[in-house]
């Protein structure tokens, strides 16, 4: 096919893209089965990312990378034309730090520029704020790959290169500012996911929480290569590719379930939501084990690899200098704030958005899944459990690519085996039972139900004053007052947007009123500019030979 | 041979001289009057070269120069002067005593760039090739002072005497390009006229500060 001149395209695979592309591609299956098989553009958007997992060579790498990003932006203009312009702007600087990335040889130059690079697409902060804005414009399928596959495969560059092709350079700082990336993610990230109304910018705020997740696993591991500590490197990327894979199977379901009430109702504002339980069992259902695995509840799939990175994080406090001791212990507790607001992300979620009372009659009349989402997100569901509930196994699997990464890296078997842990819990639920049905009381007793405070609504609104309930708003407003007005400032808008885009778009109104001033200039203000730039070009001519 | 530079280099640093003081000069009169000196020198210089150097083709320069910048294109400047009652007019966009300086500073800059870049070439032509350098950049300095239409075209043709005085200066220079920049300069020259005319039916006035604010009004 076509390449570098003399060299062509290679493809090759190893542990690691195998891995990638293993996430990858149930992802697919459920988009393409979701509904997005008709689109070309889809297809194409797969075949970059498949062919940036295979790349054996930098030219097809970067080939791929950008066709997944063109792809990837004619989707997001399909839904909206404002964040797919922000998100040409993204891809376009992140194209522009890895390309010359890839080509340099091994130096913390390049380790910095592929960082920016593939930070920027992973919506890794400062660079995150592009990514609650593009990636719910396009429709769900496309979302969810968006959201699973498109960041790990920026991920999967920054690992390849962080730890395969750039190893011979390696500082210690590296992971470090990798993990002060992450934690930032983490913070903003999940802040943003409770303060959201939106549902699919809320899951995608979340993302934005995965991908810090991952890269304070990447970053400790990093760490820890360098520092030459093999059992903190061991954990750290189990805890890392662990996140990527369960962050790769609940999120898509997420956002294929979020497509689906927005099919079904309308809108995906948590504000008019409400009650969709009733209405759509078979989406609440599936949906619940997306947010148990969001909010990383044990059972669900998203627990081991924050149990694991907690586990990382703890090793990391407990060794090294006074002033990492101090900072791992900070880490900690920004991971914990983080989890904690995940969880409440998930809850919220569920609680508004499927559980109490209708907030509007399209929630009210929603109809259940349609058959290609539903195929979709069974699928996804059914590859959800075995992360749940055998974590330990997949980490035997996953033990060629930790070797791969880190050859000198320790893997130890996971101390958290839920699978014990469920039987456990259904013997003492049987026990229970048997408890009860042998001791309990017997016939009928009525009592007035609790109803979670709300009484009977009545007859003149069939489904009650949806006022009366709280609001999604409302049920973020104590974090806003306790967090968000300190992290987010009044005015709740992200502090990337606030340090990063608006001084990006003073600067351009600047550069655009200058061309405008040079437009408009006179004949004799341009006669008068060239003469200037001639006899600057003479003066420096005559002094250059002069002198 | 010491007489052809002398007198060379005399010629050249009148031509210099005459550009310099149209900067000096407010009225248009007197910037045409000293146009059409230096012309009239340059068409002597290039004579003159031509018997230095024994080439017919700068007889035909000097000729060419002598009757068309010497006589016809004062003439016609004369006749737009007239014809627009211009005769009064005086022009005030930068202080003269400024754009002096200014001009100074450029004969500067000439000499410094042609003095040492030409080092290893003809010694002896390098002083003409800098005064040529100087009156090219005066008339392009000249034509951005300026605010009159008129006192620009005269800055134009000012820069092109330049360009031909260093053209009769360098020996082999061919005779086709002298020529045909004769002819683009009156070609430019007879367009230019006809804008003036326009100019004037629709402003009233040459002075370009109307239309530059109409310029900038309609954008």
């Amino acid at each position: 096919m076509f390449g570098l001149p003399g060299q062509g395209m290679h493809l090759h695979l190893d542990a690691l893209s195998l891995l990638f592309g293993c996430i990858l591609l149930p992802q697919v299956v459920a988009a393409a089965v979701a509904g997005m098989r008709a689109s070309v553009a889809f297809w194409v958007f797969v075949l970059g990312m498949a062919l940036a997992l295979l790349a054996g060579d930098q030219f097809t790498l970067i080939f791929g990378f950008e066709l997944m990003s063109a792809a990837s932006w004619l989707l997001v203009l399909q839904g909206d034309r404002k964040p797919a312009t922000l998100y040409a702007g993204i891809a376009i600087f992140s194209g522009a730090c890895l390309i010359p990335a890839l080509f340099l040889p091994a130096s913390s130059l390049a380790f910095v520029l592929i960082a920016l690079g593939a930070g920027a697409k992973a919506g890794l902060a400062p660079l995150h704020s592009w990514l609650p804005r593009a990636h719910p414009a396009p429709p769900a399928g496309v979302s969810a790959l968006m959201s699973g596959g498109m960041v790990k495969v920026a991920l999967y560059v920054l690992i390849r290169y962080a730890f395969i092709n750039l190893a011979s350079a390696q500082q210690p700082w590296w992971g470090e500012a990798l993990v002060a990336a992450g934690a930032l993610s983490v913070l903003i990230g999940a802040l943003r996911a409770v303060l959201e109304v939106e549902l699919k910018t809320a899951l995608a705020c979340s993302t934005v929480e995965h991908v810090g997740l991952i890269a304070v696993g990447l970053g400790l591991a990093l760490y820890a290569k360098a520092s030459g500590d093999a059992a903190l490197a061991g954990v750290a990327l189990q805890a890392a590719l662990l996140c990527a894979v369960a962050h790769g199977l609940f999120k898509p379901l997420l956002f294929i379930g979020a497509g689906e009430v927005k099919h079904a109702t309308g809108t995906t504002s948590l504000n008019w939501l409400g009650g969709l339980m009733r209405g759509m069992p078979r989406l609440g259902a599936l949906m619940l084990l997306g947010l148990v695995g969001m909010g990383a509840l044990p059972l669900g799939p998203g627990f081991a690899p924050e149990f694991l990175l907690f586990h990382a994080v703890i090793g990391a406090a407990a060794t090294g200098g006074i002033l990492a001791r101090i900072g791992f212990s900070a880490l900690l507790a920004v991971l914990g704030i983080g989890a904690a607001l995940a969880l409440a992300a998930a809850v919220r979620i569920i609680g508004l958005g499927f559980l109490g009372r209708p907030r509007s009659l399209h929630a009210a009349a929603a109809e259940d899944l349609r058959r290609g989402p539903l195929v979709a997100m069974v699928l996804l569901g059914a590859l959800n459990v075995p992360v749940a509930l055998v974590p330990g196994l997949l980490l035997q699997l996953m033990s060629p690519v930790i070797l791969l990464l880190a050859p000198q890296a320790h893997t130890l078997p996971l101390t958290y085996a839920p699978l014990t842990l469920l039987i456990l819990a259904g013997f003492a639920a049987l026990a229970a039972g048997f408890v009860q049905t042998r001791w309990g009381v017997r016939g009928l007793q009525e009592a007035p139900a609790w109803n979670g405070g709300f009484g009977r609504p009545p007859a003149w609104l069939p489904f009650g004053d949806p006022h009366t309930q709280v609001s999604a708003t409302g049920f973020a407003e104590p974090v806003m007052r306790v967090m968000g007005k300190g992290l987010l400032g009044v005015s709740k808008t992200d502090p990337a947007e606030r340090f990063l885009f608006v001084p990006l778009f003073r600067v351009q109104t600047r550069l655009v009123r200058l061309a405008e001033r040079v437009r408009r200039a006179t004949i004799r203000e341009r006669l008068a500019f060239v003469f200037t730039v001639l006899v600057v070009f003479l003066l420096v001519l005559g002094l250059g030979e002069g002198g | 041979m010491s007489l052809t530079f002398s007198l060379a280099h005399l010629m050249g640093g009148i031509i210099l001289l005459c550009a310099f003081l149209q900067l000096s000069q407010r009225r248009l009169a007197a910037m045409i009057t000293l146009y059409q000196l230096e012309a009239l020198i340059l068409s002597v210089a290039a004579l003159w070269q031509g018997y230095a150097q024994h080439e017919m083709a700068l007889y035909l320069t000097g000729l060419i120069t002598f009757a068309l910048k010497a006589v016809l294109l004062p003439w016609g400047l004369r006749e737009i002067v007239l014809r627009f009652n211009m005769v009064r007019a005086v022009e005030t966009a930068m202080p003269m005593a400024l754009s002096m300086i200014l001009g100074l500073a450029l004969i500067g800059v000439a000499v410094l760039v042609v003095l040492p870049t030409t080092m290893r070439s003809i010694s002896l032509t390098r002083e003409d090739l800098a005064i040529a350098l100087s009156v090219v950049l005066l008339g392009l300095l000249l034509m951005i002072v300026r605010r009159n239409a008129l006192a620009q075209i005269i800055g134009f043709l000012s820069m092109e005497n330049g360009l031909v005085l260093a053209a009769v200066g360098m020996p082999g220079m061919p005779f086709v390009a002298e020529f045909s920049v004769a002819l683009l300069v009156l070609l430019a020259f007879l367009v230019v006229g006809v804008f003036l005319l326009r100019i004037r039916e629709h402003f009233d006035t040459l002075d370009l500060s109307g239309l530059e604010e109409i310029e900038r009004r309609g954008r």
